[in-house]
């Protein structure tokens, strides 16, 4: 084996880097660490617990038990389950089991894409490899989308597998073909994927894995109470019944509503304004994010860093 | 039951994060370094002249960090077929004018290229210049192996090529462990696997030998010069005078941002000649010194001998002879690179 004696290289001529490899690249990254089985494991476990819990409310939506305080509202809820449409938002509720949370897993996937290669220093192989940095995190956005739609197709698969069994053991019969269930699993897709870019993005904005995640979390779980206080009292106020919509700015309720076929809550604004905002905040964080990527140094803190362990380094060779 | 579940799924993202980050890192593997090839870099040379464009041209390169010049107002060229050393104190810009060329640091004004064109301009940039600039480069829970095969995907490169770099650098048996578990040097290696990928024709190292144990440092010293036998253009920086001197042709000397000399080592040695001394031990010190006149200066070098300074060692044998003087020892002291690289880069290795 000599340097210019490579069999590698002889087949590689006239080849370079294009958009598909790129994505293949991040992917196996991914696949490389033990990040996506973990993950897929967590997720995995995540959604079977999520599924038994719906079940069993499903369960006492139609069986009300005998000591329910108001028994003759339960018997006309549990009359209502039993009709076509009833029937049909049990399945498509099982079919999409876990999802509030399990959006989760797929955003924290898509800013550990970004804000891994800042923790752990490959920012630097990866944009001599490829310095057009803005294909690089397209490529990541890509990579974030595709897994988002892997953990969707867990979720799915396994609870396409338990639905049957269970709608069957409920004594309800409806198709998980019909229209409505299949409406449902594919807004269940589209969350998935949205969260994972989301994550992506919050990923570029912020180098930070620790302030990333947790900018993450903060804007999915604490942004449903937020806005809902602040437009409540507004409301207060200014008692206009679309105030009470306004929380769809928050991206966790605009992801609410988008997924929600009809009004997700009283005067919330119709599905596909929540399409439009969420996917209005994918944009913006990435085009932020690629604007930001592609002018900022990679990195000063590696500077610094390198610059401290070469100090550390000479002086204990004067030690030595 | 929501917040149940939440708590789980939060605790659970928290324990994935956390193993993720910490990846194989607490399974250090302590091994001996690893066996190099007998012959490691045979092939044919390639004359300078069938590798173009792999002048490196630096102009007027300019950094600022928050109104301190990190690099102030650089210029210098580096030529293929050779090893040029990058010289200068912690924290003299060496870093960040590696990073500037190699696109990863946007210069505050000035420009480096690479045979003409930008780093970020270059069509196939693997195949063009391949650059070391840190040793804990890779994820730690990701192998040696699959750290090169993700850079040969990306650049389009078949997979194959991981394989043949791994041997090239005598890590194949470390290839399929997880990096967290390299020692340094074996991750100096990796970084010299990942920058030969390519097969480029321009090698940018930064502080290479950091790390690297007696034979780790020869085994670098010989690929590097090599690589540059090959025609190719290495571009090597280290504060470590001795390793330049030996394995450096030219030498670009920096200090506090600032181009300080730049020339092969002999020109940069043999133009500090003022330097250069003499030790002479002669019974007639003061029959010497009126011989030579007023431009030698002659002092007391202790232990019976004079140090004379101002005329070389022949002007003082001559008149020697002229005087009929006895002349029993006479040492030239050659300034060396560490002399002259000191006086140049004198009090201006303070961290700024």
């Amino acid at each position: 084996m000599t340097l210019l004696d490579s069999p590698a290289l002889d087949q590689a001529r006239g080849t370079g880097t294009t958009p598909l490899r790129l994505v293949r690249a991040e992917i196996m990254k991914i696949r490389t660490t033990n990040t996506w089985w973990l993950f897929l494991i967590g997720f995995t476990v995540f959604t079977a617990l999520a599924l038994t819990s719906n079940g069993f409310s499903h369960h006492y939506e139609l069986y009300p038990q005998h000591d329910t305080s108001d028994r003759a509202q339960a018997l006309a809820q549990a009359a209502q389950a039993r009709t076509p449409a009833g029937a049909a938002a049990i399945a498509a509720s099982m079919m999409t089991s876990g999802q509030f949370l399990g959006v989760l897993f797929a955003m924290i996937l898509g800013v550990l894409l970004m804000t891994n290669e800042f923790a752990h220093q490959t920012a630097t192989a990866t944009f001599l490899t490829v310095p057009r940095r803005a294909t690089v995190i397209l490529a990541k956005l890509a990579a974030a989308a595709c897994s988002g739609a892997l953990f969707w197709l867990a979720a799915t698969v396994i609870s396409g597998v338990t639905t049957p069994f269970y709608l069957h053991s409920q004594h309800i019969s409806t198709a998980l073909t019909g229209w409505i269930v299949v409406r449902s699993v594919l807004l269940n897709l589209l969350a998935f994927v949205l969260w994972a870019i989301f994550g992506l993005g919050l990923g570029t904005l912020i180098r930070s894995q620790v302030i990333s995640v947790a900018a993450a979390l903060a804007a999915y779980l604490g942004g449903f109470a937020a806005v809902e206080l602040i437009f409540h009292g507004i409301y207060y106020f200014y008692p206009h019944g679309w105030v009470l919509g306004g929380p769809v700015i928050a991206p966790a309720v605009a992801a609410n509503v988008m997924i929600t076929p009809g009004r997700a809550f009283p005067h919330a604004p119709p599905q596909w304004a929540g399409l439009v905002i969420m996917l209005g905040y994918v944009l913006v964080l990435t085009a932020a994010g690629v604007a930001l990527t592609s002018r900022r140094d990679v990195t000063l803190r590696d500077v610094l860093t390198s610059a401290l362990r070469a100090c550390q380094d000479s002086a204990t060779a004067h030690v030595v | 039951m929501v917040i149940v579940l939440a708590a789980v799924v939060l605790g659970g993202l928290a324990w994935l994060i956390s193993r993720q980050r910490g990846g194989a890192a607490s399974t250090r593997i302590e091994s001996a370094p690893p066996r190099l090839p007998d012959r490691p870099f045979g092939g044919k040379p390639v004359p300078a002249g069938e590798r173009p464009g792999g002048r490196i041209v630096v102009s007027g390169l300019t950094k600022e960090y928050r109104g301190v010049k990190a690099v102030d107002n650089l210029s210098f060229v580096v030529e293929p077929g050779r090893v040029t050393g990058f010289l200068g104190p912690n924290g003299a810009g060496k870093t960040t004018t590696l990073r500037m060329l190699l696109g990863l640091v946007e210069p505050t004004s000035g420009t480096a290229t690479i045979g003409g064109a930008d780093y970020a301009g270059l069509d196939q940039p693997v195949r063009r210049v391949g650059g070391v600039l840190e040793a804990s480069a890779a994820h730690k829970g990701r192998t040696g192996r699959d750290h090169l095969r993700v850079i040969c995907q990306s650049a389009g490169i078949p997979l194959v090529r991981a394989d043949e770099v791994l041997e090239l650098v005598g890590l194949t048996a470390a290839g399929r462990r997880p990096f967290g578990g390299y020692s340094l040097g074996m991750r100096q290696r990796l970084g010299v696997a990942a920058a030969l990928i390519g097969d480029p024709q321009v090698l940018v190292l930064d502080e290479p030998a950091n790390g690297l144990d007696p034979e780790g440092i020869r085994w670098m010293r010989d690929l590097l010069r090599t690589l540059a036998g090959h025609g190719r253009t290495v571009l090597v920086s280290s504060h470590l005078l001795a390793e330049m001197e030996q394995l450096a042709d030219d030498l670009v000397i920096i200090a506090a941002g600032q181009l300080a000399a730049q020339g092969t080592v002999a020109s940069i040695i043999s133009s500090m000649a003022r330097g250069g001394r003499a030790l002479v031990r002669t019974p007639e010190t003061e029959k010497l010194a009126a011989e030579l006149g007023s431009d030698a200066v002659v002092t007391p070098a202790g232990d019976g001998m004079v140090s004379i300074t101002g005329v070389d060692a022949v002007a003082i044998g001559d008149a020697a002879q002229r005087a009929g003087i006895a002349i029993h020892q006479l040492v030239t002291e050659r300034p060396d690179l560490e002399a002259a690289y000191l006086e140049l880069t004198a009090g201006k290795a303070a961290i700024r």
